[in-house]
């Protein structure tokens, strides 16, 4: 059995930075997943990334990025893109994070054999609880990269028959009720 | 000639913390603490349902999630006059005992050990003679010098890969930097282990809270955690018990290990007792309520001005009269749109960016004042506050900790010291073996309290017609937390947090009075002007947490934080 961490980051309540969680729990919605597979929405935990990567073979992170790509674009990237970025001075426990987190696993042996960031490119990081429309329009797209990475790890999944509620609490928009899968309709 | 040193953080999308510095002959003439970004959350909040405000609040901040969510279950009791049963507040304190726990480990391990620990040095230690002076210190039993050896091991294929990775960025080497290379070891390894003992004080929050993160046990009038005693599904013997299990592990890290280190690098770097004093005037509030009421608490508050803790004046409630009337926001020298110093009740996040200016404004940072006064919150006010009260508890740490520097180091620390930047990280830690020995109190007195048959977890809000106000509290781990909610019709009509960091990091007031970071660094002799080593550890040992957002991966790596001199 393999200890896998899909984690979805970022801030629900700036904009499209609430991309990763939001996808987390489509993906719960939609999906059942081995044993040893866990979905997690993590919001915006710095150094914390570390206890929560710890121990894990693999680790699929969804997070906003900024890029100079079009808003919604998606881009991948391996432990060695990340950690090509060098760690930032200290400031406050928000500075470290993932570059930080990587480093600090594979200084104390327990970093994870696979990582892989989905990023979305945002539009706006605008207070607010929605996410902008390009970014919503390429959540299809995110998805599959994440279950293309399972398949990769050897990892099973099924689509669920009754999907459960997507519990995407903090927008108006879509009701605690909504199902999410008319967001995944051309997957 | 004045040089300007800028330290600025600007990867990524966060608001972070920027210090400006102004040095004439090798000390700090000047500083301005700012935050930069402007966040504006709290109007997010405007027309919702006071019930789900937590569930948003919880959000401000990723890494001081529960302490958000506890302060606004609490603003809207204050406002509803909602009590709280006995089994919610137990639980709700162990929650917030963990997370402190937690938190005060990372800060000093992971945020702000190596300002005073050279990672280069740790290669020539011998572990033998380290673990020989470990032994002297703390009966701590993984000082053995076979970890010693293993920790020294990873720092010596880190430097010979020429890969530093996380350590890249320190200033290995500097002048300012003084522990022998035994000492830098033992601290390296605890280090390690500390990220251990972390994660089990997380999962103490993870089994009361459901998750971590974000816990989801939380409800207006008190907890939503079945408490059956039989059913391992509920909160029952068995998680208790796992709750205990853990909490031993992590009070013994506190104690053996992380209360030692602290003091052990007190006493060798005596002169930070007489550096980073700033604003002497403090605020805490009470916290760890013990009856349903909140009439008495294990953590007592109050404030003191100008370092005079005869002076002392405690506060009888979370909710004190004196602070609900005395806590005002100045945004003279902040990018709001200017007007005169409000209440929290009336308070207003309309924002007015102007850019970096010195003499206008300089910051997302709003000042918080109490009586028209900037206080210093943290740990060191907690303390010096139950100090000046006679606090037993505060008292037995804070002659425990003394004692400690004293026996390793010869100097004898007075509580006048403590206005300082060694007196904050000693604070953390005294405040640290504090909160570790009420952890097993308030465990024993929530299995107490379900033995005699209570299983209440929950009282019903009610929400009158009229308009209400109320004042949610938090002595957090960086200081006094307060959620200011205004309530109409069930729903939220004005919503203001002045958090910890907002005290501290305070810009300048109208009348020109710097905030508690800006004072604390005036005066700060630096070794080397262009490595401010000595800046970072007085701005770190407050424990700033700016951000309380937005995170977001900047993949191009384009600006690392970096000392400029301008």
């Amino acid at each position: 059995m393999k200890k896998v961490l899909i984690g979805g980051i970022g801030n629900v309540l700036l904009g499209d930075d609430g991309v990763g969680p939001y996808v987390a729990r489509l993906l719960a919605s939609q999906y059942e997943f081995e044993d040893g597979v866990e979905v997690a929405d993590l919001g915006t935990p710095a150094l914390d990334l570390i206890d929560h990567i710890s121990g894990r073979d693999a680790v699929i992170l969804i997070d906003a990025v900024a890029t100079e790509a079009t808003p919604g674009t998606v881009l991948l990237y391996r432990k060695g893109d990340i950690v090509r970025q060098m760690p930032v001075a200290r400031m406050d426990p928000h500075s470290p994070a993932l570059v930080d987190t990587l480093f600090s696993t594979d200084l104390f042996g327990i970093a994870p054999a696979d990582v892989l960031l989905v990023g979305i490119t945002v539009e706006s990081y605008e207070t607010g609880c929605s996410i902008s429309a390009p970014v919503k329009a390429s959540l299809a797209r995110v998805v599959a990269e994440v279950l293309r990475e399972l398949d990769r790890l050897g990892v099973s999944y099924t689509c669920r028959r009754h999907p459960v509620d997507l519990s995407i609490w903090w927008t108006n928009a879509e009701k605690m009720k909504s199902t999410g899968s008319e967001l995944l309709q051309f997957l | 000639m004045a040089k300007r040193i800028t330290i600025d953080p600007i990867t990524r999308i966060e608001g972070h913390l920027r210090i400006d510095v102004e040095v004439n002959n090798n000390a700090v003439s000047n500083a301005w603490a700012s935050c930069t970004m402007w966040r504006g959350i709290e109007n997010i909040l405007r027309g919702r349902d006071p019930r789900d405000a937590w569930l948003f609040t919880q959000r401000f901040c990723g890494v001081c999630t529960t302490v958000h969510a506890m302060a606004s279950v609490r603003a809207v009791e204050d406002a509803l006059k909602l009590e709280v049963p006995l089994n919610a507040q137990f639980i709700r304190n162990l929650i917030l005992i963990a997370h402190a726990l937690h938190d005060h480990i990372v800060h000093f391990y992971q945020l702000s050990a190596l300002d005073w620990v050279d990672i280069l040095e740790i290669p020539k230690a011998d572990p033998a003679a380290t673990s020989k002076l470990a032994e002297s210190l703390s009966p701590w039993t993984r000082n053995s010098r076979n970890e010693l050896k293993a920790a020294q091991d990873r720092v010596k294929a880190v430097a010979s890969s020429g890969q530093l990775g996380i350590f890249a960025n320190g200033y290995w080497g500097h002048p300012a930097m003084r522990l022998s290379p035994e000492v830098n070891l033992l601290a390296f390894s605890h280090y390690i282990q500390a990220l251990e003992y972390q994660r089990k004080a997380l999962q103490v929050v993870g089994i009361l809270g459901s998750k971590t993160p974000h816990i989801q046990n939380l409800t207006v009038g008190g907890v939503a955690n079945a408490i059956d005693l039989d059913s391992p599904g509920a909160l029952g013997m068995e998680r208790l018990e796992m709750i205990r299990v853990l909490l031993d592990e992590v009070v013994q890290f506190i104690n053996q290990v992380y209360f030692v280190d602290v003091c052990a690098v007190a006493a060798m770097y005596p002169d930070w007792f007489k550096v980073g004093s700033g604003v002497r005037n403090y605020l805490a509030v009470p916290d760890l309520p013990l009856d349903t009421k909140g009439t008495a608490y294990d953590l007592p508050g109050g404030y003191l001005m100008n370092g005079n803790l005869a002076g002392v004046r405690p506060f009888k409630t979370a909710s004190d009269q004196e602070f609900r009337e005395s806590v005002s926001e100045d945004v003279t020298h902040a990018y709001y749109r200017s007007g005169k110093a409000l209440h929290p009740w009336v308070g207003e996040t309309e924002p007015a960016f102007t850019g970096w200016d010195g003499e206008q404004k300089y910051s997302w940072v709003k000042a918080p004042r109490f009586k028209g006064e900037p206080m210093q919150v943290g740990p060191l006010a907690q303390v010096l506050i139950g100090y000046a009260q006679g606090h037993p508890l505060t008292r037995k740490y804070t002659d425990l900790a003394i004692n400690q520097v004293q026996a390793v180091g010869g100097i004898r620390v007075t509580p006048d010291m403590l206005h300082s930047t060694l007196g904050r990280h000693a604070a953390r830690a005294i405040r640290a073996a504090m909160l570790a020995e009420l952890a097993h109190k308030h465990l024993q007195l929530l299995i107490d309290n379900i033995a005699k048959g209570d299983y209440t977890v929950h009282n019903q809000p009610v929400f009158p017609a009229h308009q209400v106000e109320g004042v949610g509290t938090h002595e957090a781990p960086r200081g006094t937390l307060s959620h200011w909610v205004v309530v109409k019709d069930e729903k939220i009509k004005n919503y203001q947090a002045v958090v910890p960091s907002t005290w501290n990091a305070s810009p300048r007031d109208r009348s020109g009075t710097p905030g508690p970071y800006e004072a604390s660094l005036l005066h700060t002799p630096l070794a080397r002007p262009e490595e401010p080593l000595e800046v970072l550890r007085t701005v770190h040992s407050f424990d700033p947490c700016m951000a309380c957002a937005c995170h977001a991966f900047d993949p191009s790596g384009r600006q690392i934080a970096e000392a400029k001199i301008l």
